[in-house]
């Protein structure tokens, strides 16, 4: 408090006259007093003034040592600094503006992508001790190598044997129709055994969470809200906690509500008890079990996978037919949070670096070149007997000034931006895993980051000026001003150093930009395999209490009954129905086997996708026919079983050979389940415009009922318009069906691409910004340079030098600065495109011609920068020049 | 001269508080005086250095300062203690009786070691 308090005193005693002449006033008094003593003990008055001076310790520093207490002296030498600093940058205001857009520009782009870093990759888990929280995954190259659900069987060896674990859970997809609360709605469940939400640490924000013994075979049935569902359907009633709802038409009690923010996994709505019979755990066979751990404490992640595929390998040995091939695969959870967002997001940061540097590298050009013309101020006040660490601070007070400036500048920049940043986040993707983001906050944690880079910068640009005001000799420039018509070296190499260094960072940008814009190109131009455009799709799961496995005949009849009335609507053109919609995320393999072809071993099947569709499917989505026929009415229960393959699989398994009128064993070989090829599509492909189309199985729905159902439409109108007529169309068939998901298929295949789009866009936007960076401050250095050697100019010219020589001498100057550069960048450039190897598609990280033509963008770019001053050096005026200064 | 000591950085503080409080108010000159005259003369105190102290003293609040006469009729600014520097003084007699307590009885030979 007593410092607090004498801290306020000094600093609002740092402005007032008032107390300085009430100080001498005092002293004055003091003075005289003492004289009067003096005299009375028989002084004489100039002896006791002289004594009582002495004895004072002189006037003027007694004031001085006053003075220093009553304010704060080092505050009030910044307060001069930054008000000689103002009047400085007052004085350039071209310079001052320049500088601050740059940096304000670099600052801006950096905050707004470190706020959704933040927002995204650094916001803290609402999970206990969340760092040992893993998923764990199967992953089989039969089975394409992605990490997949795993068996019941497998989950329990691991959790029993594999001793790296304080806790494994299990759980599966458990969707279920709710209905009794407006119109029936599908949510997303998950079935989780009592342990999986303890793993998580979370409990629920009213009500509780159900114990080890509601979850078993036959316990009560019991249901967990998530906020969201909890907010919007239920409106927020706590009375809602102990009342039953309906799920796939029986009662659920509500046991509670999880918190907000609790959305693991991602935007599931309810969680039940995964409620595992003991004899599901010998399941070697299915693979649906979606397991989460918890890791022991200081069991690393690399130790834990290599014990349990350790593990997993004696597994194969003893069940090969199911097991061989497996690999285990852990994700932090943080990671499967992230999921496919992670690496955009760092490549992004990256790139928003190196805009930021080219900032500094510009802005210490200029300063550079400012501060050239300030040489002679500097020489005047060290022969004034400045010191040097008092130039110092003057000129890091400037620099932090002007980055202060910048960073205010760059934070409304970032405020104005992050918003469409949310771009990056597509609500309805399905075929990549994005965190939901609804909104991006520049809260203190981004602010104190942009103070951070802010200083940063000033530290960046403002290091080199005042290294180089720290070389002035007082001497040296005073008499090199004298004439000022030579530049050292020294000064020249400084700035020569932020050119070629603004020219390899954009270098560096340039190429990332153009590998990654042209690789949107190329997915754009990638064919879908369909028409998406004009197309509705309707993803429905029957709910397996109303449309059991056993009783095909309902399925088929419901399938049947909706194609047919939306097919009667006017405005559709077609109607159909398939399983798995393409780029919804949803899919299914089956495994098979070509005539004559043995039995494989173990994890060696050859598998393709399962498509289930429709006799109209081909032409309502637009598919090509490649050969053969299309399904027809007449292919249903009770026909011959007929199938369609895609282009890839015709090439990969009938190598030549014309597919139509072949056999394919869609069982094992000793109870062979055959299907003719009657014709052969063109491939769809159904993760995306980016990814590879799979081989594929067509067969008719009517042959194979399943309980994913996406309807079709080809609408003449908009097909968005036709939701609501497609719904009720749904409803008149069954009234407590959900609609999972009503949307034109031309808005799915956008979102598919959202991601890829916004990346490109940020990466050329700071491309674009790298290249207008180094084109100003190409044009400064060169100006600068220019202008400083006028006199030279002038004096070649007077003697003879041809405007052209001047001309090419000038630019080549920059041209060799830019060759420099664009070598080192090259190098560069080939070092760090690999890290964009995620972002590509259809071009390697080291396309030539996309190299070249980055280069040849930034020669032209610095030549243009270089040439207006250029041609101003060869319209000087030979008398004029030499007559300067 | 040379056999007065210095005074210690710190202690002046504290001396003028003890000043104050059993001088009552007084001006800087005056204070500058009875410290000299208490220490027997021993103290060689540079006047100018109370001044920084009593600006420190006052800027912490344990003293005032105002505008008075002083005996010889001449206008002097009074130094009075406020009665945070009435609790101030009273800590730090606390302390430093404490501490050369403590230095005491390193100089004098131990007894009970």
């Amino acid at each position: 408090m007593r410092n607090l308090r004498a801290l306020w005193f000094r600093l609002s005693g740092m402005r007032s006259g008032r107390t300085e002449t009430e100080f001498s006033a005092e002293l004055e008094s003091h003075l005289q007093m003492h004289i009067e003593d003096g005299v009375r003990a028989g002084l004489s008055r100039d002896e006791a003034r002289r004594q009582a001076l002495i004895k004072l310790g002189g006037m003027e520093q007694t004031k001085i040592a006053h003075r220093e207490r009553r304010g704060l002296p080092w505050l009030e030498k910044t307060w001069q600094d930054i008000c000689f600093g103002l009047r400085m940058l007052l004085k350039n205001p071209g310079f001052t503006v320049v500088a601050i857009l740059t940096l304000a520009l670099g600052i801006g782009a950096n905050t707004a992508i470190f706020s959704v870093v933040k927002a995204v990759l650094l916001a803290p888990l609402p999970y206990k001790d969340s760092s040992r929280i893993v998923a764990v995954w199967t992953a089989n190259p039969a089975r394409g190598g992605q990490p997949l659900p795993s068996t019941a069987a497998d989950f329990a060896v691991w959790k029993e044997k594999s001793g790296v674990f304080e806790d494994l859970a299990p759980s599966y997809d458990d969707e279920r129709t709710l209905t009794g609360q407006g119109a029936p709605r599908l949510l997303i469940g998950y079935a989780v055994s009592a342990n999986y939400l303890r793993i998580l640490g979370v409990g629920p924000q009213i009500g509780r969470l159900y114990t080890d013994q509601e979850d078993r075979p036959g316990g009560p049935k019991v249901v967990l809200l998530s906020d969201h569902l909890w907010r919007t359907t239920f409106d927020s009633d706590r009375n809602v906690v102990g009342r039953p709802i309906t799920l796939d038409g029986s009662p659920y009690i509500v046991l509670g509500v999880m918190p907000r923010g609790f959305n693991y996994p991602a935007s599931v709505e309810i969680w039940t008890p995964a409620a595992m019979a003991p004899a599901a755990f010998d399941d070697f066979n299915h693979t649906y079990v979606r397991i989460l751990g918890r890791l022991k404490p200081g069991v690393t992640l690399v130790a834990a996978q290599k014990r349990v595929n350790a593990l997993e390998a004696q597994v194969a040995v003893v069940h090969p037919d199911t097991d061989s091939g497996n690999r285990v695969v852990l994700v932090p959870l943080r990671e499967q949070l992230d999921g496919d967002i992670r690496r955009p997001l760092l490549i992004l940061m990256g790139a928003a670096g190196l805009v930021l540097l080219i900032a500094c590298a510009n802005t210490a050009g200029l300063a550079l070149a400012r501060d050239a013309e300030r040489q002679r101020e500097i020489a005047v006040r060290l022969a004034l007997g400045a010191t040097r660490l008092r130039l110092l601070r003057q000129f890091m007070t400037e620099s932090v000034l002007l980055a202060a400036m910048g960073g205010a500048a760059g934070i409304l920049f970032a405020l104005a931006g992050t918003h469409s940043l949310l771009a990056l986040f597509p609500n309805d993707v399905a075929n990549l895993n994005i965190p939901k983001v609804t909104a991006i906050p520049v809260d203190q944690g981004v602010l104190c980051f942009a103070l951070f880079i802010t200083l940063l910068t000033a530290l960046l640009f403002g290091i080199a000026p005042v290294l180089k005001a720290a070389r002035t000799e007082a001497s040296g420039v005073t008499k090199e001003s004298a004439r000022g018509t030579v530049t050292t070296r020294r000064a020249n190499r400084s700035r020569n150093v932020m050119v070629v260094s603004e020219i390899v960072l954009s270098l560096i940008l340039l190429t990332a930009a153009g590998l990654v814009v042209t690789s949107l190109q190329h997915v754009l131009n990638a064919d879908l395999g369909f028409q998406p455009n004009g197309v509705l799709a309707l993803q429905i799961f029957l709910p397996p209490d109303r449309y059991p496995r056993d009783d095909q005949q309902k399925r088929r009849a419901f399938v049947a009954e909706v194609v047919r009335k939306m097919d009667a609507l006017p405005e559709v053109k077609e109607a159909a129905a398939t399983n798995y919609l393409p780029l919804s995320g949803f899919w299914g393999t089956t495994s098979f086997l070509l005539r004559g072809q043995a039995q494989p071993k173990p994890g060696e099947a050859t598998e393709a996708d399962n498509r289930a569709i429709t006799p109209g499917y081909l032409r309502t989505m637009g598919v090509r026919l490649l050969s053969g026929r299309e399904f027809t009415a007449a292919d249903r229960l009770g026909g011959a079983q007929v199938a369609m393959i895609n282009q890839t699989m015709a090439k990969q398994y009938f190598k030549g050979r014309d597919p139509i009128g072949e056999e394919i064993n869609l069982s094992a070989a000793d109870k062979p389940d055959w299907w003719q090829i009657v014709g052969v599509t063109g491939d769809v492909k159904a993760f995306g415009q980016d990814q590879p189309a799979h081989a594929d199985i067509y067969r008719p729905l009517d042959q194979q009922p399943s309980p994913i159902i996406a309807f079709t439409l080809r609408t003449e109108t908009d097909p968005a318009v036709m939701v609501k007529v497609a719904e009720e169309t749904v409803w008149s068939v069954d009234p407590d069906l959900a609609v999972f998901q009503a949307i034109p298929m031309a808005s799915l295949a956008a979102q598919s691409l959202a991601l890829r789009r916004a990346s490109s866009v940020l990466i050329s936007g700071f491309a674009v910004l790298a290249l207008v960076l180094a084109c100003i401050g190409i044009y400064g250095v060169t100006a600068y340079g220019v202008t400083q050697r006028t006199q030279e100019i002038g004096l070649r010219i007077a003697l003879g030098a041809q405007r052209a020589h001047v001309l090419r001498m000038v630019l080549g100057l920059s041209f060799r600065l830019t060759l420099v550069g664009l070598v080192i960048g090259m190098a560069g450039a080939l070092a760090s495109t690999r890290l964009l190897t995620s972002l590509l598609f259809e071009v390697t990280a080291m396309n030539p011609g996309i190299f070249l033509a980055a280069a040849a963008l930034l020669m032209l770019v610095a030549i243009l920068a270089s040439y207006l001053p250029a041609r101003r050096a060869t319209l000087v005026d030979p008398m004029q020049a030499l007559r300067t200064d | 001269m040379g056999d007065k000591a210095d005074v210690w950085q710190g202690t002046l503080a504290l001396m003028v508080l003890t000043t104050l409080e059993t001088m009552g108010p007084l001006h800087g000159y005056g204070i500058a005086r009875r410290i000299e005259q208490t220490s027997g003369n021993l103290l060689s105190l540079n006047y100018g250095t109370l001044y920084p102290a009593l600006l420190k003293l006052e800027q912490e609040g344990a003293i005032t300062s105002e505008w008075g006469v002083s005996d010889t009729n001449r206008k002097a600014k009074f130094y009075k203690l406020t009665r945070a520097g009435r609790r101030q003084l009273e800590r730090e007699t606390q302390d430093w009786e404490q501490t050369t307590a403590i230095l005491a009885r390193f100089l004098s030979p131990a007894e009970e070691a």
